[in-house]
C-alpha cells in the first residue's frame, strides 16, 4: 500500500491559516498536521523527527510547510530546516508566511504581463513604488521586482522603519545583490512623478494613492492593489480590475485589483504545493520559486 | 460505509512529535487529531468525549495516543484514560512518550535475543547496569529488565540521590527491584562494568559514556546495547548497525557482543508500527512499555528497510 502524503505545517503563530490548510488538501496532501507556536530553535528537532520515521522512498510523500506572519523568521526557518537534513533523509520545504510570498509573486507577475501587453516593455529599469511596502507582501514584492531588474523604493509612514526594511530586503532576501531604497509616505507626491509602477500593499481599507496623485503621474504604467476591502488602496482600481485603464491617468496607466492578483496567487501556491509532491528531488521553495510558477501560469494563459 | 479511523493524539507538550504523526498515518489511521498542552486532569473528559460520539462499532475505529516527554506523566495519563471508560465504550490507548516505551522495549528485546543466542543465558541469570538510567528510556529499560528477573541497577551521572529516588519510585509503581547508584567518575564506571553481564546505554545523544579504558575492566560482560545514534557512540567501538557484533574494546570479556542504535531503532520502528496497527484490531488495548515488551518478544522482525 502506498503511504499517505503528509504535510507537516509549522507556524510561529498560535494557529495555522485555514487558507493554507485548504490549499494543501486541494493540492493533493492527504494529511495536514499543525505545529503551532513554533520557535525557530525548535525547527531542527521537529524536522529531524519528521524525517527519521519514514524510508527515503516515503519521504517523497512527506513535506514541511512554514507559515507564520514574519518573512525573515520564515526564511530563517526554511534555511534551518534545509540544514537539518542530509541525503537520503530529506523532504521538500515550502515557506509562505501569511501567503505573502505567493501573493507578492502573483502581483509582480500580473504587473509584468500588463507592462508587456499594454506598453511592450519589461520590469527591467522601471521605477517602482511599494506603497505600504514594509509588510510581508510589500517586502517580497520589492525583492522579486528588484531581482527582475526594477528600481524599487519601499514607502512607509516612518522613513526610518522603511529604510530598515529596505536594507533587510536587499541584504537578507536579495543576498546583497539588489539595492532597494526607502522613502517616507509624506514624500510620495514627489516620487510619483518618476514612477512607472505602483504596488499598494498596505493594510486593508486605507487609500494609499489618491486620484490627485494618479493625475500627477506622467509616466505611470501599471498600478496594482492587493487590498480587496473598500476603499481601494489605489483610487479608481477596484478588486475586479485586471489591466483596466485607470480613470484620470494622463499616461494611460492600467490597474490590477486584488481578485485578479488573488487568482494568480492561488495558482502559484497550488503549483508549489504540487511541486513538493511531484519533484523527484527535495525542493526548498520561497518567493523566487513562487514568482517562477506565477510567470509560468501567466504565460500558459497568454 | 465503515467509519474512518481516528487517532486522538494527546500531548502535554505544545506540539506532537512529527515522528509519531508519520508512524500513525503509515499504520493506517485515516485521521489524526492533535490535542496539545493537555493536562492530566483533562484526560478523563477528553477520553469520554472521544468514546461517546461513535457508538460501539465506531469505538473500534477510534484510538488515543499519549505522547510528551515524561514517563510518569504518560503512565498517569494512560491510567486516567483507561479509568474513564467502561464497556462497550472503550477505545485502545497507547502511551509512548518521546518514543521511549517502544525504544526501551526494543532495546531489552534485542539484548535478550543476543543473550540467548550467543551465550545461552536468560535475563534472570544476569546483572544489568543502565547507564543514563534516570531518563525516560533508561527507567523503562530498567523496569523491563528487572521485571524479567535481571538484577538491575539504574545509574545517574550526577546524583546518587536521583538514582535512588527514581529506583524507589518506580519499584513502588511497577513492582520491580531496581537499585540505584552514581556513575560519575571513570572509577565508578569501571567498578560497575567489572561486575556487569549486561550494559544498557540510554544516555544523551552524542555523549560517550563508556570508553575503551573502562570497557577493559569488563570481566563477565555478555551483551551491551547502545541507543545513541549520534557520534560518538555511548559505548566506544559500537557502530550504529551492529547487531551481535563482537565488542572491540571489551578485551577481558570473552564473547561479549554489542547492539547499535540503528539496529535497535529498526526493531523499535517495526514494533511501534505493529502496536499502532493493533489498536484497530477490535478489542481495546492499553499499551505501555510492558505491553510493548511482551509484544516485541513474540514478534518476528525483518532485518533492514522500512
Amino acid at each position: 500500500m502506498e503511504k499517505p502524503f503528509i504535510l507537516h505545517m509549522l507556524t510561529t503563530a498560535k494557529n495555522l491559516s485555514p487558507f493554507d490548510v485548504n490549499m494543501a488538501m486541494d493540492a493533493g496532501w492527504v494529511s495536514a498536521v499543525p505545529y503551532i507556536n513554533v520557535e525557530p530553535s525548535e525547527v531542527q528537532g521537529l524536522v529531524q523527527d519528521a524525517i527519521f520515521s519514514r524510508s527515503a522512498k516515503n519521504l517523497k510523500r512527506t513535506g514541511i510547510f512554514i507559515g507564520g506572519r514574519d518573512t525573515k523568521l520564515a526564511m530563517d526557518m526554511l534555511k534551518t530546516a534545509k540544514r537539518s537534513m542530509f541525503a537520503p533523509f530529506e523532504v521538500s520545504v515550502f515557506a509562505d508566511p501569511s501567503g505573502a510570498f505567493t501573493t507578492a509573486a502573483g502581483m509582480v507577475a500580473a504587473v509584468e504581463r500588463e507592462l508587456k501587453a499594454k506598453f511592450n516593455t519589461t520590469l527591467e529599469g522601471k521605477n517602482i513604488l511599494a506603497l505600504g511596502g514594509t509588510g510581508p507582501v510589500g517586502q517580497a514584492a520589492a525583492v522579486i521586482a528588484a531581482q527582475a531588474g526594477a528600481h524599487v523604493r519601499i514607502i512607509g509612514r516612518q522613513l526610518e522603519k522603511a529604510q530598515q526594511v529596505a536594507d533587510m530586503c536587499s541584504n537578507e532576501f536579495g543576498d546583497g545583490k539588489i539595492t532597494i531604497t526607502a522613502g517616507a509616505d509624506a514624500d510620495k507626491a514627489e516620487y510619483i512623478k518618476t514612477a512607472d509602477v505602483v504596488f499598494a500593499t498596505g493594510a486593508a481599507g486605507i487609500e494609499l494613492l489618491s486620484a490627485a496623485l494618479i493625475a500627477s503621474a506622467p509616466q505611470l504604467k501599471v498600478a496594482a492593489d492587493v487590498n480587496a476591502v473598500p476603499p481601494a488602496g489605489i483610487a479608481g482600481v477596484d478588486a475586479f480590475h485586471n489591466g483596466t485603464p485607470i480613470e484620470g491617468s494622463i499616461s494611460g496607466a492600467v490597474g490590477i485589483g486584488a481578485l485578479a492578483i488573488g487568482n494568480v496567487k492561488y495558482q502559484a501556491q497550488n503549483r508549489l504545493l504540487k511541486k513538493m509532491i511531484s519533484s523527484e528531488k527535495p525542493v526548498y521553495l520561497h518567493f523566487e520559486h513562487a514568482f517562477e510558477v506565477a510567470r509560468d501560469y501567466i504565460q500558459s494563459n497568454a | 460505509m465503515s467509519k474512518r479511523s481516528i487517532l486522538h493524539m494527546l500531548d502535554p507538550m505544545q506540539n506532537n512529535s512529527p515522528f509519531d504523526i508519520n508512524m500513525a498515518l503509515d499504520a493506517g489511521f485515516d485521521v489524526l487529531m492533535p490535542y496539545n498542552n493537555v493536562k492530566l486532569d483533562s484526560v478523563r473528559g477528553l477520553t469520554q468525549d472521544a468514546v461517546f460520539s461513535r457508538g460501539p462499532s465506531g469505538v473500534k475505529r477510534t484510538g488515543i495516543f499519549i505522547g510528551g516527554r515524561d514517563l510518569g506523566l504518560a503512565m498517569d495519563m494512560l491510567d486516567a484514560s483507561k479509568q474513564a471508560m467502561m464497556p462497550p465504550f472503550e477505545v485502545s490507548v497507547f502511551a509512548d512518550p518521546s518514543g521511549a516505551f517502544t525504544t526501551a522495549a526494543a532495546l531489552v528485546t534485542c539484548v535478550e535475543k543476543e543473550l540467548k543466542e550467543k551465550q545461552g543465558k536468560e535475563l534472570k541469570d544476569c546483572n544489568a547496569i543502565v547507564f543514563g538510567g534516570t531518563g525516560p528510556v533508561g527507567i523503562a529499560t530498567g523496569v523491563l529488565a528487572s521485571l524479567a528477573g535481571a538484577d538491575t541497577t539504574l545509574t545517574d551521572h550526577l546524583s546518587i540521590d536521583t538514582a535512588l529516588d527514581i529506583s524507589k519510585e518506580y519499584n513502588r509503581r511497577f513492582g520491580s527491584n531496581l537499585k540505584g547508584t552514581l556513575a560519575g567518575s571513570e572509577a565508578d564506571k569501571a567498578r560497575l562494568v567489572a561486575n556487569a553481564d549486561i550494559i544498557f546505554c540510554t544516555a544523551k545523544a552524542g555523549v560517550q559514556v563508556l570508553s575503551a579504558d573502562v570497557l577493559k575492566e569488563a570481566m563477565r560482560l555478555k551483551v551491551a546495547g547502545d541507543i545513541n545514534a549520534v557520534a560518538p557512540s555511548g559505548i566506544e567501538g559500537i557502530k550504529n548497525d551492529d547487531f551481535g557484533t563482537p565488542l572491540l574494546h571489551a578485551i577481558n570479556a570473552k564473547g561479549a557482543v554489542g547492539i547499535g542504535a540503528l539496529a535497535i531503532g529498526n526493531i523499535k520502528y517495526q514494533l511501534q508500527h505493529e502496536l499502532l496497527k493493533s489498536m484497530l484490531d477490535g478489542a481495546p488495548l492499553y499499551i505501555d512499555f510492558r505491553y510493548a515488551f511482551d509484544k516485541a518478544r513474540e514478534m518476528k522482525f525483518a532485518q533492514g528497510s522500512k
